[in-house]
């Protein structure tokens, strides 16, 4: 019986070939999206599961408010890990790690730049699961100057993995021995390092303060213990150790603290949580959030349905076609049952043939989404375990589902009737064919007017006045290997033609050197007259390199020897302490240590600095304030000339004479502000990319239904066209129906799609609105895209020949 | 010697259709016997209610009111599933506009009512080609119905008609769309399976077909206006 149905199934497919290859291609792009879309979100949850101890493991945060200033941090208190496993039994272990920013690694003769380098406690190897394939896993960071790196990197400097015991030259030749080579940390891991230095290198990291948070720290609980209890031990913790301290360097307890409205809170996040819910102060990497991985699903689902929708609507179009056959088919003995079995056997086996094509087009395009998505995700034996039995499942679900409604509908008629001739024929005919339209043309719409709101938005990034200026300055990065010469390089660089300008500070609004500091408005340091900005070291070419405007006072100068106490606020900052006309007005600063009022810096104000953007543009420009020191992380170049090769190898050239052995590093500006949007530019591409397949589905679908529309109306065209119809008033006619339905979805859509990218953009601090032109625009869109696709088959219909078409008869 | 029970007993049947203005009373109280190996006739204007009578008989219909035993079992209120389930069995069906799947050969056209009725596959094949050859389309087993005459096409719906070899076949206007020799083809067909005792009961406009049968039944608004037998 089955082997009947799959016959007539098959025979049907072939003799309605277009209609089949419409059905066929829109499932299989939708399946094929959809399959991209879940190894995307597959790959983004599984971050951090690598590790078998993973619902054990969480990171500590720390929750900081001072006075009106609230900051999250990733990172905690250098005492904090020993101090959590020494004092509570059901902490089994807790490790620190330490981001430890861009080294000089020596291979042969040359050096190399590695920015994966991180500090590490011993205990690393026992909490995560880093396989160690050389060296003891227990003992490998326990002695200064070790470390332990990948096997990636050991077949990169060594040529082999068999190199414990060997040496690794880094940052100025300083030795350090290789104890371990470790499996390469898995990419979908919060955190990616080529090297593991022992933390005991690190003098810092046997600190005792319990008023600063530098350190990402983790703890393995033991098993069977809620993180809980854990957390509803930190304030007692915090109470003990850093009130302790408070008091003693600020003359403030705890209490006192809290009641300024101030606190100091620790909780725990669960290490599987970290890739999409935390994006806190001190991340060890970019995290994602939740929110895409929300708004991708969503995309697949409503790819899948426009798809499914596509083809119940082309199967029950196609259903008068086939009335007929059923009708025989009855009459020959066939039962209900056996019709529904019928047809959901042929939509399952169409099903089938698209996800096989969309698995294989998955193969194809998967490079290329790696490339939009900056993923690398692939389908190997592994990944295949699941998806062979999920796209079954797939083609089974959506073959039953999309086969269901032709299935009920056809088997229901009447051999009495469908035999005569009977039947209501036509696209009128059915309100849920015209329902799925519009349902699917809505979604449409929903899409194209989310894509042309998310492209403004990143657009407006990208072009906003950012209170600097980012084009046309070059970044020499890492001045500080040059030591003593720092100055003399940035010295030399001015006097190159071509060079406008030159600054020297590792404090730039692209880079990721962040500084917090307080200050306070008077020298008793009232906690409730402080702020807590960004503190900032800068040269006097800071501001007119950057191109800033100074709203009020002025920059630095050489001129004025006094300006080593001076500061420089940005507006924020200024509106925040009130000080709008605050020239010459004084801040205080705590020198640390003891609490006394000659432990206090003070620093009178010298300029206000036009509000500019460091952050992302999510959030609103928070205070900086601006002090003249030495900083040589970086060296920025303001350049204007033709012939940028020249001038980088003139400046090449001088850092080779002062520093012959380290290699000069240099970026752009602009080229950085890009990189920090890159998450956001990929997902909008990634959004187009889906909005497009949506709407190509869609149309498939449409432009199959009016292809039947068409063919049942042969016959009245050909009459009419014998009567002296036009071709115009023929096309017009077929595609009313159509229209009138885009028409609907439009109203359906726009208001919805108004309201839900509204909320979208409201997490951004600095937004566009969305104009009535973008609504207007995507309706004018649809439309065409419908007039398009249905005139196609109207006008081939109308122009057909009427003898042939009533001939048929 | 003792009367048979008739094959198709059916009394004061009744069907009516409805539309918005009128009501159309398509069978008025119609009375009928057939017995079983008798080959009937209906015959009568148009409209005057043939294709519904020959629906109801079929048990593709059912009637509003009145009685329809067939083989001593009364049918008039089965359920769709049982009257398939009787169908299947008993009945085969001719029409006038042949009524052949697209999508299937004339050899799978001919074998679907053996696989609804659960004919084994070895068996199926055997059964369809004794029908085809007995129609004289052997050679045409593996065509599809568009490449077919009409004649031909009208052969191989009588041959899917009676490979389950029913008791009784339902004929509506078998020669409507045939020339007068394709026609006569269809006729001597149909006499051959009478002759082998199938019952046949055929809606016809033509008294020159009509002639083939043992009695006809004239029609006129839903009910009997007279009985020939032929002779
Ligand atoms: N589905 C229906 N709805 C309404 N009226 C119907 C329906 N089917 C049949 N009728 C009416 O019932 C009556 C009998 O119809 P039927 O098809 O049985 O006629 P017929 O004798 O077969 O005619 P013909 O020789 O033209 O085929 C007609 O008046 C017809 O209009
Ligand atoms: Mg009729």
């Amino acid at each position: 019986m089955i082997k009947n149905y799959i016959k007539t199934a098959f025979r049907g497919l072939q003799k309605n070939k277009g209609f089949t290859a419409i059905n066929i291609l829109g499932l299989a792009l939708g399946l094929a999206t959809c399959l991209l879309i879940i190894l995307y979100v597959i790959d983004e949850l599984s971050y951090d599961r690598y590790n078998t101890q993973a619902s054990r493991i969480f990171r500590v945060n720390e929750d900081l408010k001072l006075g009106d200033n609230s900051v999250q941090y990733a990172v905690c208190m250098p005492p904090l890990a020993k101090t959590l496993k020494a004092e509570y039994p059901y902490v089994e272990n807790a490790v620190r790690l330490k981001n430890a920013g861009s080294w000089h690694v020596k291979k042969g003769n040359s050096t190399i730049l590695e920015n994966r380098l991180a500090y590490a406690d011993p205990s690393l190897f026992a909490i995560f699961t880093l396989p160690m394939i050389n060296g003891s896993p227990s003992s490998a960071l326990t002695e200064p100057n070790s470390v332990v790196i990948t096997e990636t990197t050991a077949k990169k400097y060594f040529n082999s993995i068999n190199v414990v015991g060997q040496t690794l030259l880094l940052n100025d030749n300083t030795p350090f021995k290789v104890t371990g080579v470790i499996r390469d940390v898995p990419k979908q891991s919060h955190f990616n390092f080529d090297f593991f230095i022992s933390m005991s290198t690190w003098p810092d990291s046997r600190s005792n303060e319990w008023l600063r948070s530098d350190y990402n720290t983790y703890v393995l609980l033991k098993d069977r213990t809620d993180a809980k209890k854990l957390e509803a031990s930190f304030p007692a913790l915090l109470k003990k150790f850093s009130g302790a301290q408070m008091q003693a360097q600020v003359n403030m307890s705890i209490e006192a603290f809290e009641k300024s409205g101030s606190f100091f809170k620790m909780n725990l996040i669960p290490l599987t949580d970290i890739h999409l819910k935390s994006n806190l102060s001190g991340e060890l990497s970019p995290n994602s959030t939740t929110q895409y991985i929300y708004i991708f699903s969503a995309i697949a689902i409503f790819i899948l349905l426009i798809a499914c929708v596509n083809f119940m609507n082309l199967s029950t179009a196609r259903s008068s076609n086939r009335a007929r056959e059923v009708g025989v088919r009855k009459v020959l003995g066939s039962d209900r049952k056996q019709l529904i079995a019928q047809f959901l056997t042929e939509s399952v086996l169409v099903t089938f043939v698209a996800t096989l094509l969309a698995f294989v087009a998955a193969l194809f395009l998967l490079p290329v989404f790696n490339q939009l998505s900056g993923k690398e995700l692939l389908i190997n034996g592994q990944s295949l375990v699941w998806i062979v039995p999920s796209l079954l499942l797939i083609s089974l679900i959506v073959g039953g589902i999309a086969g269901s409604y032709p299935a009920f509908y056809l088997s229901a008629f009447q051999p009495v009737e469908v035999l005569k001739g009977k039947l209501a024929t036509g696209f009128k005919g059915s309100g849920l064919r015209s329902f799925l339209v519009v349902f699917q043309f809505s979604i449409s719409i929903f899409l194209i007017i989310g894509t042309l709101v998310i492209y403004n938005q990143l657009n407006y990034i990208q072009t906003k006045n950012l209170g600097y200026n980012r084009n046309q300055v070059l970044i020499v990065q890492n001045v500080f290997e040059l030591n003593r010469q720092a100055k003399t390089f940035k010295q030399e660089v001015k006097e190159i033609p071509g060079v406008i300008n030159a600054t020297m500070t590792g404090f730039l609004p692209t880079s990721n050197w962040k500084n917090t500091s307080i200050y306070y408005k008077d020298a008793t340091l009232d906690q409730k007259k402080s702020l807590f900005p960004q503190s900032w070291e800068i040269d006097e070419d800071y501001i007119k390199t950057l191109d800033m405007k100074m709203v009020l006072g002025r920059s630095f100068s050489k001129d004025m020897p006094t300006d080593s106490n001076g500061i420089i606020l940005n507006e924020s900052a200024a509106k925040f302490l009130g000080l709008n006309d605050g020239i010459n007005k004084t801040l205080y600063r705590s020198q640390g240590g003891k609490h006394s009022l000659d432990n206090v810096k003070q620093y009178h104000i010298v300029g206000i600095v036009k509000d500019f953007n460091f952050n992302s543009l999510r959030e609103s420009v928070s205070p900086v304030v601006m002090t003249l020191a030495e900083n040589t992380g970086a060296l920025s170049i303001r350049v204007d000339t033709k012939n940028l090769p020249a001038l980088l190898s003139q400046i090449k050239d001088r850092w080779k004479e002062l520093s012959p052995n380290v290699q000069v590093n240099y970026s752009f500006m602009d080229q950085e502000f890009d990189a920090s949007y890159r998450m956001e530019r990929r997902t909008g591409q990634i959004f187009i990319v889906f909005t497009s397949l949506a709407i190509i589905i869609a149309c498939l679908g449409l432009f199959g239904l009016a292809a039947y529309a068409a063919e049942q109306r042969t016959k009245e065209i050909g009459i009419r066209k014998v009567l002296g119809a036009s071709v115009s008033a023929i096309a017009g006619m077929l595609s009313k129906d159509f229209i009138k339905l885009v028409f609907i979805s439009i109203v359906i859509a726009s208001p919805i799609a108004w309201y839900l990218m509204n909320k979208w953009l409201q997490e951004f601090a600095y937004r566009i609105n969305i104009q009535w032109w973008v609504l207007v625009l995507a309706g004018v869109a649809a439309l065409l895209i419908a007039v398009v696709t249905v005139s196609f088959q109207s006008i081939k219909a109308a122009i057909a020949n009427p003898v042939e078409s009533l001939k048929n008869e | 010697m003792m009367q048979e029970a008739p094959m198709i007993k059916i009394t004061n049947l009744e069907k009516f259709y409805r539309t918005e203005e009128v009501e159309t009373i398509a069978l008025n109280k119609l009375s009928i016997e057939i017995a079983t190996g008798e080959f009937v006739a209906i015959m009568g204007p148009s409209g005057c209610g043939k294709s519904t009578l020959l629906n109801i008989l079929g048990m593709l219909d059912d009637p509003d009111a009145g009685s329809y035993i067939f083989n001593d079992i009364e049918v008039a209120h089965f359920t769709e599933r049982k009257r398939a389930d009787l169908r299947k069995h008993n009945i085969g069906f001719v029409f006038q506009s042949f009524n052949l799947i697209d999508e299937l050969t004339v050899f799978e056209n001919v074998e679907l009512p053996l696989i609804y009725t659960g004919v084994a596959s070895a068996d199926r094949v055997k059964r369809v080609e004794e029908v085809l050859d007995k129609m004289q389309i052997m050679h045409r087993r593996n065509h599809y119905p568009q490449q077919l005459s009409g004649g031909q096409q009208q052969r191989v719906a009588i041959a899917r008609a009676v490979v389950n070899k029913p008791k009784l076949i339902l004929a509506d206007e078998p020669t409507g769309n045939l020339d007068s020799s394709n026609g006569n083809d269809v006729m001597e067909l149909l006499t051959d399976l009478n002759e082998q005792g199938t019952t046949i009961i055929m809606v016809t406009h033509s008294e020159h077909d009509a002639r083939y049968s043992h009695r006809i039944i004239r029609l006129l608004d839903g009910q009997s206006v007279m009985e020939n037998i032929m002779v």
